[in-house]
């Protein structure tokens, strides 16, 4: 047996990248998925890589003509939850980069990189579904454009072809009085995994009735999942029995697994309250109040400022 | 010199029974090792290196119980770059560990857990040695496992030692099939207490494994120069892990030298004798330095030093007054498949679940119980955070059960200065009390606790290690001192406090003197970085050390000031005749004048302080622990928060108050109470290893296995109370365990105030919270049966 380290490639542009991974390669930026889980043992690192963390026109966050949200498939956790777009207009999303395991993780996460995991218990996974985000795939010879349920078949797999690299992820922009929100169920307070999540976006009418409602789960199936039903939402009030109906309708579309971190009971128990949570801080969002980034912090269990939920309800 | 280290942090309050806690003070402390490891320049096992060092990894059985009928290493000795394989054959047959003798360095017959070596490996390259370790062949005959302490001593079940009488044992240690060591301690009639008490109250609690995890992996490098063997070790306890070698390699001590880098942590689990002597064998079958680095997940698996699971069965009966009357207790402990340092844990376990209270009549029973699992041993205060879990928890039934406030139930039945405890030993001054006081007015102080917040407290004891140690100091012709001590530095600050101590003594600055330490070839004796006692027995040999020192300093200042020796002050680095500071002579000075002369050396051990008796109890199975020498005391107060649909806990404020006697370095003592209020969060929330059917580890990997964060710190509060007594240098007590045992069981109390009844299996998992919530309703029988008062839920913020 002879020992040689993996080829590494380093990309400056697109198409270095997409080059490379025509050949074989598989593609690295932060590392954080890779190389964890081969230091782990889980999975051996790639027999190639090419390193995109060095593509810029991968790495910005802009509006296309239509008015959609582009984020660059290198963008990290860090530059996510801080950019005014995506805190002020998309903020589940900001919600969930903020959650990502530490400080360190997130300087080198990238958005790109935990969509094409394809784990059911990524963060941003949630807040994608409920948007609607289509993710940009592209290779030499050109671009396609898949939901979220097209790409995210099984635990660690999508549909991507092996010369596939995701370059981006749309989001087209939101209705007006709409705010969005996702809530996980952690243990701790940092270099924490989801035991189940959920994300929500909520459109007011212009009489404080529910207009539209969009819920992803986390970790209770899979791969993310969109609850049905929410049809029944329409022209409702926020409060407890619309909030009750989130819970019932989540817990009840979960299909958990009972491992490690949870049974399968709890996880669908909780997934309910993390869904009816994030559906209120939502809907709070939406009429224009202010809660700061990320939910889990500033209300509930483990925020330092106002934890009631209830109050928002009544 | 007492008085003024005491006066320095406090006011100490001479009134034998109005003791008072107060927050110390803390002065600068400059830690010698600070800035090798804040900048990174520090050396650790892990990063040492030697020209043509060859790496190893082991073979480890990965299935829990099992016979060999096969082992064959050929195929992994005829690899490439592979320079030694070795296995028992290979090395003496000895059967090792202190007080029960049940380990061999490498599987010989069986396999008793997952983490057992079968073979140990050096290649040219750590890839090379695992491709090695891959190929090697074994063959199992399945062995049924044992799993579950209560089943291990059924009759009829499954040996894990089917050959156990026959082990050298201790002559203290009682042993019973599966039972490595057992236990008990009793006084008065408890039977009798019971049937004359007005209330009986019954609990039980069971509480997981869990680990140290130290931030530090272990390494070991190991060189031979002929006879002598040089090994570099990741350990708390360099002189056990040369004991250790010796023993199994048969060698002398003074052939073999342990030195300690820097060590990256160790709560205990370096503590022990573990892999040096394979590294040392391997080295010399390979004929070149061989180094092992773990890995994570081995950090988990391989080593003797899990922090034991435990079931306790706990009765006390109470009079009518709310006074306890008697109690009964059945303990077992899991030791997993080898007893490591682990006999003395019954005897522990059995005080702590005494607890530190007035009980005219006592009967504890606690047996150390062999299972197909990991091995458990010395983790910070060794069984005190499971056990005083489980009391603690019991002891806020009992005050609900006579309708009395948990704090005032530990004020009436609570240990204090005078008493007799559990095996007839009479404490002197002792600040049990003046702990719970400090506690409880802080706690109690805060304003407003919401609907979902409450407090709960809890009182925590543990003892001193009086023992032998040694140190040296000289001071070379510039000045300068050199401390070499045996002692051994795990991240406590308790080595780096030497060198106040000896400044004090000398009148000299701490930043005059270097210390080396942790290096077997040159320093005296010390037991090592475990027992709380680095401190405790370390400081005792600076101090006599130093004081030697100092009289020799004073003779040349007496020569060269021409006044009696003992008439010249040391102060400010400079000697002179007490009363006029002039003339002067510095120390320096001095030093140069000896360094053509006579040297200036002196050598400090000391007699150890003495344990005290056993009166008017009997102790099966004396380990020699009932009565504690210089026994600690300690207090902790919490404010948690309950998410109550998920089951979520969040600790908010941590108020402690602790007796460690003189309190020698306040940073560092408050360093240590947070260090342990936070590892007792984890134990609390978090922290438990999980076990397939099998017996092998669920989660060893630190994102399954969940250590609190820095961002789940509470404000934490501290005071110390200061008592005589104390057998350490200048009246101290231990105090790196200490901190470690009363926090579980304060969230453990608060949190039954949220939810109803208590939580019986720790850690208290959001899980588990929120299993026992939707449980507890008024009409549940087994609640009715603890006599836990459910229709009445207590306020949150009361005590």
């Amino acid at each position: 047996m002879t020992e040689r380290p993996n080829p590494l490639l380093i990309a400056n542009t697109i198409d270095e990248a997409l080059d490379a991974v025509s050949r074989g390669s598989t593609p690295i930026a932060g590392g954080t998925d890779l190389v964890v889980g081969a230091r782990q043992g889980n999975k051996r690192l790639p027999a190639s890589l090419v390193a995109i963390d060095r593509v810029e026109e991968l790495q910005s966050i802009g509006l296309d003509s239509d008015g959609s949200l582009s984020i660059g498939s290198g963008v990290t956790h860090a530059t996510l939850m801080s950019s005014t777009v995506v805190v002020t207009n998309y903020t589940a999303l900001a919600d969930a980069a903020a959650l990502i395991g530490s400080p360190a993780t997130r300087n080198v996460g990238t958005i790109g990189g935990n969509v094409m995991n394809g784990s059911p218990a990524m963060d941003t996974g949630a807040p994608l579904a409920v948007f609607d985000a289509m993710i940009q795939l592209s290779t030499v010879a050109g671009n396609r454009q898949i939901t979220t349920s097209e790409l995210w078949v099984a635990p660690g797999q999508t549909s991507a072809e092996p010369d596939e690299l995701c370059t981006a992820i749309i989001i087209a922009p939101q209705p007006d009085r709409s705010g969005s929100a996702y809530v996980r169920l952690e243990y701790r307070r940092s270099m924490e995994i989801a035991v189940v999540g959920a994300a929500a976006v909520v459109t007011l009418g212009l009489d404080g009735t529910i207009a539209g409602c969009r819920i992803a789960l986390t970790a209770v199936a899979p791969t993310i999942v969109l609850v049905d039903g929410l049809e029944s939402l329409i022209g409702q009030a926020i409060g407890e029995a619309t909030l009750a109906t989130v819970a019932d309708l989540a817990s009840s579309q979960a299909a958990p697994i009972s491992d490690l971190r949870a049974s399968e009971q709890y996880r669908s128990h909780s997934v309910g309250v993390m869904a009816k949570r994030a559906v209120l801080a939502a809907a709070r969002r939406a009429t224009g109040e202010s809660i700061s980034v990320p939910v889990n912090r500033s209300i509930g269990v483990g925020s330092d400022g106002q934890r009631q939920w209830e109050a928002g309800a009544s | 010199m007492t008085s003024g280290l005491t006066s320095r942090n406090g006011v100490r309050n001479e009134n034998y029974l109005n003791l008072k806690a107060v927050t110390l003070e803390p002065r600068p402390f400059p830690r010698a090792d600070g800035p090798d490891k804040v900048t990174g320049t520090g050396r650790y096992a892990a990063d040492m290196v030697l020209p043509g060092m060859a790496f190893a990894r082991f073979k480890y059985a990965e299935i829990s119980h099992a016979r060999i009928v096969r082992l064959d290493t050929s195929k992994a000795e005829s690899l490439p770059g592979v320079v030694a394989v070795i296995t028992a054959t290979d090395v003496p047959d000895v059967r090792y560990s202190p007080g029960v003798a049940d380990r061999t360095l490498f599987a010989t017959d069986a396999v008793r857990f997952e983490g057992e070596i079968l073979a140990a490996v050096a290649a040219t390259t750590e890839a090379l040695a695992q491709a090695a370790v891959d190929a090697i062949e074994v063959e199992y005959e399945q062995l049924p496992t044992v799993t579950d302490v209560v089943q291990a001593i059924a009759p009829g079940a499954p040996l894990v030692h089917p050959d156990w009488q026959n082990y050298e044992v201790s002559a203290e240690t009682e042993q019973r099939p599966n039972v490595a060591s057992f236990s008990s301690i009793a006084h008065g009639d408890a039977e009798a207490g019971m049937a004359r008490a007005a209330t009986v109250v019954t609990s039980r609690y069971v509480a997981d494994a869990s680990h140290a995890s130290p931030i530090e992996p272990r390494a070991i490098l190991a060189q031979w120069e002929g006879r002598k063997l040089t090994v570099w070790s990741a350990t708390q306890v360099p002189f056990d892990a040369r004991a250790g070698v010796c023993e199994t390699l048969d060698l002398p001590t003074n052939q073999v030298r342990i030195i300690v880098p820097h060590l990256g942590g160790g709560f205990g689990g370096k503590c022990g004798f573990h892999f040096e002597a394979h590294i040392a064998a391997l080295a010399r079958a390979a004929g070149r330095p061989v180094k092992l680095v773990f890995s994570r997940k081995e950090e988990f698996l391989a080593p003797d030093r899990r922090r034991e699971g435990m079931v306790v069965e706990l009765t006390t009966g109470l009079n009518a007054d709310g006074t306890i009357a008697a109690r009964t207790g059945t303990l077992l402990i899991d030791n997993g498949a080898y007893t490591a340092d682990a006999a003395f844990f019954p005897q522990l376990a059995a005080m702590l679940a005494a607890g530190p209270y007035r009980i005219p009549a006592l009967k504890i029973e606690a047996s150390l119980v062999y299972t197909n699992h990991q091995p458990s041993g010395s983790v910070r205060a060794p069984t005190a955070p499971q056990a005083c879990w489980a009391i603690e928890s019991h002891t806020d039934e009992l005050a609900a059960t006579v309708g009395m406030a948990p704090v005032e139930f530990r004020r009436l039945n609570g240990l204090r200065s005078g008493d007799v405890g559990p095996v007839g030993q009479t404490y002197g001054e002792i600040g049990l009390q003046a702990c719970i006081d400090s506690v409880a007015s802080r706690l109690t102080g805060e304003t407003g606790t919401e609907a979902d917040e409450a407090i709960g407290l809890a009182v925590g004891w543990w003892p001193s290690f009086p023992g032998p140690s040694g140190a040296y100091i000289k001071i070379d012709s510039d000045g300068a001192g050199q401390i070499i001590t045996g002692a051994q530095e795990c991240g406590t600050g308790a080595v780096m406090t030497l060198r106040q101590l000896a400044a004090d003594e000398l009148g000299m600055a701490a930043e005059d003197f270097e210390l080396v330490y942790q290096d077997t070839g040159v320093a005296p004796y010390d037991t090592g970085a475990t027992g709380s006692q680095t401190l405790f027995n370390n400081g005792r040999a600076v101090l006599l050390a130093a004081s030697e020192l100092a009289d020799q300093i004073r003779q040349l200042a007496a020569d060269h000031l021409e006044a009696a020796p003992s008439d010249i002050v040391l102060s400010d680095g400079h000697a002179s005749v007490a009363g006029s500071p002039n003339p002067a002579v510095s120390v320096a000075e001095l030093a140069a004048t000896a360094a053509g002369a006579e040297l200036l050396i002196a050598h400090g051990s000391g007699k150890p302080g003495e344990y005290p008796e056993t009166v008017g109890a009997s102790c099966v199975g004396d380990q020699g622990v009932a009565a504690w020498a210089s026994p600690q005391f300690s207090c902790h107060g919490v404010r948690v928060r309950l998410d109550s649909e998920t089951g979520v806990v969040r600790v908010l404020n941590v108020a402690t108050c602790h007796d460690s006697g003189t309190i020698l370095n306040p940073l560092g003592a408050l360093g240590q109470v947070e260090g342990g209020v936070l590892m007792g969060i984890g134990q609390a929330l978090t922290e438990g290893t999980q076990y397939d059917e099998d017996g092998c580890q669920r989660n060893p990997g630190l994102l399954e296995y969940k250590l609190q964060t820095a961002a789940d710190a509470p404000t934490i509060t501290t005071q110390f109370v200061e008592t005589t007594g104390g057998q350490g240098p200048h009246g101290a007590k231990g105090l790196a365990e200490a901190p470690n045992v009363a926090t579980a069981a304060a969230i453990s109390n608060a949190l039954a105030k949220l939810i109803g009844s208590h939580v019986t299996q720790l850690p208290m998992t959001p899980e588990r919270v929120w299993a026992t919530m939707t449980d507890a309703t008024p009409s549940d029988a087994d609640r009715d049966a603890t006599g836990h008062d459910t229709s009445e839920p207590k306020s949150g913020d009361e005590l």
